[in-house]
């Protein structure tokens, strides 16, 4: 199949296709954003329960494969009366491992602070939320700029799982193992999936990078 | 200069000794999001039990030698192609590294689209193309190719990045102090720069392990009996899903576990930092 | 400036400050009075406890007995009294600990408006008197990194002025500089010294000590070993571990 057939027949699934891992990727990261502090705040606080909540978090969910996840929040929890539909599964399960890899960022981030500065702040007489608002989340924000453009980008490749459950519509992944099943599209039906993928990767890290350059802090 | 002990993670430098008032409040704090902790943990068990998924039927399988023995042969299939992979990769990824380091125009070009190329894709794209546009062309790969090549470029991709930080790594100094006794570009690669980049990126590169025995549970797709696919297997004879994707769940997390923290143990045995 | 002895409270007083690290006596038994104006410089060597001493005074590091008082009152364990309290103490550390994401014109604004409520404009007409007293005001709209350590710490210095401290603590200002810089630093602790702020001074810098201390406190293991006038203590120690810490120094 010629790239010119390919495209008259399967363009407007190869579109909608790419559409569909852009809002997911955009859904699944915005929530991993959310979740990311919520368990980088655990993972800080003073409270003992939380820190190792928010450690086992972490632990589990960055070495789980994420086709071991998204089958136990497919099949494993309807048994456990959760049912969810199958696009919800993989933004899930994207959002699930994602957030732990985000809040590794954040932490990292933190760390980069220095005690010194903290010690500095608490010697001018600002208080602990002051100190929290003022020195420690802008300084680890602007830090997590580079890791979150990766992890942008891997929350991207992460949504191809969709290609393992039966999604309408199918993202871009999904959608070249559909062509190929029913006609023979050869290495040039995954080339324009993959052109997705890399196209979009290339644009985030631009744009991250540019980014980054703006807000980077010198140390 | 007077450097007693003090609080050396930012984590706990975030607070201060605490007074007698914070302390009441942290005592009472840890307490209650204790006791929220384990009520959380008895929720999830609760809703095994009301789901009956807790009834032993599901669960004595695990207690049959079968079962296991049967795993063990998945896992044994999940070590293979993970190490093979593992070692096509470092290889591809050398070689995709030294062509964009080498300073030859077009072949660094090429070396540096192919190493976005393969990091810019889901691995799942590229097991599809393995298992579906492959066999188009005549050429028949066994499942375990199948499997084990897609993850070896994508892994590649990442493995040059990181061979090249660690070139990066090397100071400037030493290769200028090569050339100027007169060594060649080439020699100086490999005889002072390579050996000590690799030195600095092994604890990333067994991290990197982590991903590609992540990306190996997609063998199914192609039918390969790794641990993933005989758990499924299992899962039909046993009628008990959710109790076997837990266990596999956990001995893939444990295994990963163990290659981070080997990782890490590495990493501050020889003083160096884990790229990632 | 020895003048200014009235009948006042100490600014910074200890009495009977104890303080272990785990199986380390680090503080023992320490009273201290600082009086309003004074410049009490603290000598010792490595590992005497000087620097935690500093740092005990805003409560840096706790104490495990005895009792800190600013101006008379007893220093606040925790909370917004601690911080209202630290507001009022100046502290110049090692490593400048500049914040690095401010310019350096806001990290001396940032005390002003954020813990006092300046108004912005005002900390701002403040805070560049200040970095040009301490003589880096053409560097306001530069980050830290970009500046050189003796710069950086003129900064820091400008920054706790900024709050209008009743006394300024400096744990080892110069400890972390190229030796070049060293004497920018000092410079403009001798003028502050000069001008009449109440100075806790730990230091290695011997000739600072001479030239503008009131007080010399020297300390070995946790303990005030010997305290005096600095021509008294350099010229005629009392002690055998003064005399052998000062014959160390002087050694190289």
């Amino acid at each position: 199949m010629g790239i010119s057939e390919l495209l008259s027949t399967y363009g407007g699934d190869y579109l909608s296709a790419l559409v569909t891992t852009w809002w997911m990727t955009a859904v699944s990261f915005a929530f991993v954003m959310v979740l990311s502090v919520a368990i980088t705040v655990m993972r800080v606080s003073p409270l003992k329960p939380l820190r190792l909540a928010g450690d086992f978090y972490v632990q589990v969910f960055r070495n789980i494969p994420g086709v071991a996840l998204l089958v136990i929040v497919v099949y494993a929890l309807p048994n456990l009366r959760v049912v969810l539909d199958y696009t919800t599964c993989v933004i899930v399960t994207t959002v699930l491992m994602a957030s732990a890899f985000g809040s590794e960022n954040f932490m990292s981030g933190i760390n980069t602070i220095g005690v010194g500065q903290i010690e500095a702040a608490r010697s001018l007489g600002l208080t602990f939320t002051q100190i929290i608002s003022k020195i420690v989340i802008p300084q680890a924000l602007r830090s997590a700029v580079l890791p979150m453009t990766n992890l942008l980008i891997a929350v991207m490749l992460t949504t191809a799982l969709g290609s393992q459950v039966p999604m309408n519509p199918e993202e871009l992944t999904g959608i070249v193992s559909y062509i190929n099943t029913r006609s023979t599209g050869g290495v040039l039906a995954f080339l324009i999936a993959a052109l997705g993928y890399v196209g979009t990767a290339a644009v985030i890290s631009l744009v991250g990078n540019r980014l980054d350059k703006k807000v980077r802090i010198l140390r | 200069m007077s450097a007693p002990a003090r609080p050396t993670s930012i984590r706990d430098a975030l607070y201060e000794a605490p007074g007698p008032r914070t302390r009441r409040l942290m005592v009472a704090g840890t307490v209650v999001t204790g006791i929220l902790v384990i009520i959380g943990i008895g929720l999830v068990i609760r809703q095994f039990y009301v789901t009956g998924q807790l009834a032993p039927r599901y669960w004595t399988f695990l207690a049959q030698p079968t079962t296991w023995r049967y795993l063990l042969q998945g896992f044994r299939g999940t070590v293979s192609v993970a190490l093979t992979a593992g070692v096509l990769s470092l290889l591809l990824g050398l070689v995709l590294m030294l062509g964009r380091t080498s300073g030859i125009r077009p072949l660094s070009a090429l070396c540096r689209v192919v190493t976005d190329f393969f990091r810019g894709v889901p691995s799942l794209l590229l097991i599809y193309f393995f298992f579906l546009a492959v066999p188009q062309y005549g050429i028949r790969l066994s499942s375990f190719w199948m499997i084990t090549l897609p993850v070896t470029l994508a892994a590649s991709g990442v493995l040059a990045e990181v061979l090249r930080a660690g070139v990066n790594a090397v100071p400037r100094g030493q290769v200028e102090a090569a050339l100027s006794l007169g060594m060649r570009r080439g020699r100086i690669m490999f005889k002072i720069v390579l050996p000590q980049a690799v030195r600095f990126v092994i604890p990333s590169l067994i991290s990197q392990l982590v991903v590609v025995v992540k990306d190996t549970t997609v063998a199914y797709v192609v039918s390969y009996p790794d641990l993933m696919q005989n758990a499924r297997v299992l899962i039909t004879n046993y009628d008990a899903l959710v109790s076997m994707y837990f266990t596999v769940a956990i001995v893939y997390i444990l295994l990963n576990y163990a290659i981070n923290k080997l990782s890490g143990f590495v990493a501050e045995r020889m003083g160096v930092k884990i790229i990632r | 400036m020895t003048s200014d002895r009235t009948g006042d409270v100490p600014v910074i007083e200890l009495r009977h400050v104890d303080k272990h690290f785990g199986d380390l006596h680090v503080l023992r038994d320490i009273n201290l009075a600082v009086a309003r104006g004074e410049v009490l410089v603290v000598i010792g060597p490595s590992g005497s406890g000087k620097s935690t001493l500093c740092r005990t005074i805003n409560r840096l590091e706790t104490i495990d007995s005895g009792e800190v008082l600013i101006e008379g009152k007893p220093l606040p364990l925790e909370g917004r009294e601690l911080a209202a309290m630290r507001a009022e103490l100046g502290m110049v550390f090692q490593s400048f600990n500049l914040f690095a994401h401010k310019t350096i014109l806001e990290n001396v604004t940032l005390g002003p408006v954020d813990v006092l409520g300046m108004d912005k404009a005002e900390a701002r007409a403040r805070a560049m008197e200040l970095l040009e007293r301490v003589g880096v005001a053409e560097q306001a709209d530069k980050v830290p990194a970009q500046l050189s350590g003796g710069q950086q710490q003129r900064v820091a210095i400008a920054r706790s002025l900024a709050m209008h401290p009743k006394a300024m603590l400096f744990d080892e200002p110069t400890s972390a500089l190229d030796p070049e810089m060293i004497n920018e630093v000092l410079d403009v602790m001798v003028e502050l010294a000069r001008g009449g702020m109440t100075m806790v001074v730990v230091t290695h810098e011997m000739s600072f000590a001479r030239r503008v201390a009131d007080r010399v406190v020297f300390m070995a293991d946790g303990q005030i070993v010997e305290e005096g006038a600095p021509d008294a203590f350099f010229d005629h120690p009392r002690t055998q571990r003064a005399r052998d810490f000062l014959d160390s120094i002087r050694g190289h």
